[in-house]
């Protein structure tokens, strides 16, 4: 997808990656060298229950194009349950988003364990893809907060 | 709710229904079921209501136990009183069913204990506008008359009070039902063990069947189901996005006061009120450079955003927030409309009392599918671990 001056939309997407499953995986990635989307900011949390509302709302707010919240598959929770009350958190979120109409589909959860390097690299590519046929947030241009 | 096979006791009602509490109530005490009661009472100067916690029997007869106004929702007066723990006085309260609810949601936060609690509700006729009550408190007290008379709301309601489903009985444990029934008795209906035990050791025999009462909530219900969708229609048109978002909380100032009035908001220190939520001078300097320029401060819409995220499970459509804003905007319109969307994703309904605790605060391992799916097995559980 190209703007109106003909240059290529680069989405920024930020992710949201557990740091014992999908954080190990996007290291995995790296080394084995798979191709990785240019634009894509990491944040290292230490379980994907950690994430709070306020920081998906805020980075939405500020103008990602996509948010990515990736942890350890069900049952893999590093802290036993962690994943199961962030999958919770996570689907009340987009359930506020899409009653608002606020393009829930910039929302992503995923999960990926540390082993799974090249799912690491699909599930990113493929939420780039997504991200790319959405166009850019339009609140990035609001003047209005 | 409404169960064909529970009986209530009837209270004479000579004096309307909010007398028949009264004289219950009276009867507790005089019984010592009861070591004190919390009811309405009429500020000195006679534009608002309180909570008073009263154990002196001669204060009832100032008491208005179901006031035409709601200016601190009743769950906020239970948790100033039980938030350390249940204590050792056995006390009514009597209450519009959404401050039950509330005050079920703060239990389940940990900030009421409601053990040694008597919870009473009402056939709730819905309640006037504060603005409306301080700015004529005699012409209110009209209007609430004729929809205590109807059992329901007129113009000088909230608007949150049309669209209430849960108007009636909802897991109290005492509830004084007059809708359906003649001029002349109310219902008092034990809704727990606690209810029925205190019925008992007043000698209120439960000899009257609640099919008039039912029926007269149902039909009610009827109504107020149709007034919910078509209102939540209008709502839902309005929320069409970013500018949706923009132009519904236009004229907000920013003062926080439908989070301070909302009963579910309890935090002392809300995120949006600390210094985290503070943006960084810089980055809005880079922000409005980048955008071409940026309203200031940009916390409102964030702020609305997030308390919907963080408290709709819980909110009970009271319409505090909307009382509370001083520039009219509708906040409860949204949070009601809003809570229906997100209670339903859980299957909850806030102010429930059956020992569920809240939605975020349990999970089923498999669930809510198609929330995490993008690459093709994303969706799969790990068998191995179920
Ligand atoms: S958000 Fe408004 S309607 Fe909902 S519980 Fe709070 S004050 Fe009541
Ligand atoms: S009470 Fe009204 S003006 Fe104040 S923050 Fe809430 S919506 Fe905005
Ligand atoms: S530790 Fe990875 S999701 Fe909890």
């Amino acid at each position: 997808m190209e703007d109106k001056a003909g240059v290529e939309f680069v989405p920024s997407i930020v992710g949201f990656l557990c740091n014992w499953c999908t954080y190990a995986a996007a290291d995995l990635a790296g080394s084995s060298k798979f191709a990785l989307p240019p634009s894509f900011t990491v944040i290292r949390v230490m379980c994907s229950s950690r994430i709070d509302h306020n920081l998906l709302l805020s980075t939405y707010f500020k103008g990602a194009d996509g948010i990515l919240v990736a942890g350890c598959h069900p049952g893999d929770c590093h802290y036993g349950e962690g994943n199961y009350y962030a999958r919770r958190r996570f689907a009340l979120l987009k359930k506020v988003m899409e009653t608002l109409n606020l393009d829930p589909e910039r929302l992503q959860l995923s999960w990926v364990s540390a082993s799974e390097g090249k799912r690491y690299a699909e599930v990113v590519g493929e939420f780039t893809e997504k991200i790319k046929e959405l166009g850019p947030n339009p609140i990035k241009n609001s003047t209005r907060f | 709710m409404t169960d064909s096979e529970l009986k209530g006791a009837v209270l004479p009602a000579l004096k309307k229904p909010g007398g028949a509490v009264r004289d219950f109530l009276r009867l507790a005490m005089e019984k010592e079921l009861a070591d004190a009661v919390i009811l309405p009472m009429k500020v000195p100067s006679g534009d608002s209501f309180a909570w008073i916690l009263m154990n002196d029997i001669s204060l009832l007869d100032d008491a208005v136990p179901i006031a035409a106004t709601m200016p601190v929702q009743g769950a906020k007066a239970l948790r100033s009183l039980t938030r350390k723990g249940p204590g050792n006085l056995k006390i009514i309260a009597v209450m519009r069913p959404c401050e039950i609810r509330a005050a079920m949601e703060l239990s389940k936060l940990g900030q009421v204990h409601p053990e040694n609690l008597i919870l009473a509700t009402y056939d709730c006729p819905g309640a006037v506008q504060l603005q409306k009550y301080v700015d004529d408190p005699a012409g209110s007290e009209e209007y609430f008359a004729g929809m205590l008379q109807k059992g329901k709301p007129d113009d000088s309601a909230k608007p949150v009070c049309h669209t209430c489903e849960n108007f009636s009985m909802f897991d109290s444990d005492i509830h004084f039902g007059y809708l359906g029934l003649s001029e002349k008795e109310v219902l008092v209906i034990p809704g727990s063990e606690k209810g029925s035990a205190l019925l008992e050791g007043l000698g209120l025999d439960l000899t009257k069947d609640l099919q008039a009462w039912e029926k007269g909530i149902d039909q009610l219900k009827a109504d107020k189901l149709n007034s919910r969708k078509s209102t939540f229609e209008e709502t839902k048109a309005q929320l069409n996005g970013f500018n949706g978002l923009l132009s519904v909380f236009a004229n907000c100032i920013g003062c926080h006061n439908c989070q301070s009035a909302c009963p579910i908001c309890y935090c002392r220190l809300c995120y949006f009120d600390s210094e985290t939520a503070e943006q960084d001078p810089d980055a809005l300097i880079t922000a409005a450079e980048k955008r071409g320029g940026i309203s200031l401060p940009v916390d409102r819409i964030m702020f609305h955003t997030g308390r919907m995220a963080h408290m709709s499970l819980s909110c009970v459509s009271c319409g505090q927030c909307s009382d509370a804003c001083p520039v009219s905007i509708p906040v409860a319109d949204v949070f009601s409309y809003v809570a229906d969307q997100t209670q339903r994703t859980f299957e909850y309904t806030a102010g429930r009392n059956d020992g569920d605790p809240l939605p975020l605060r349990q999970f089923r391992k498999a669930e809510l599918p198609g929330v995490h799916e993008l690459v093709k097995d994303a969706d799969a559980e790990v068998p191995s671990h179920e």
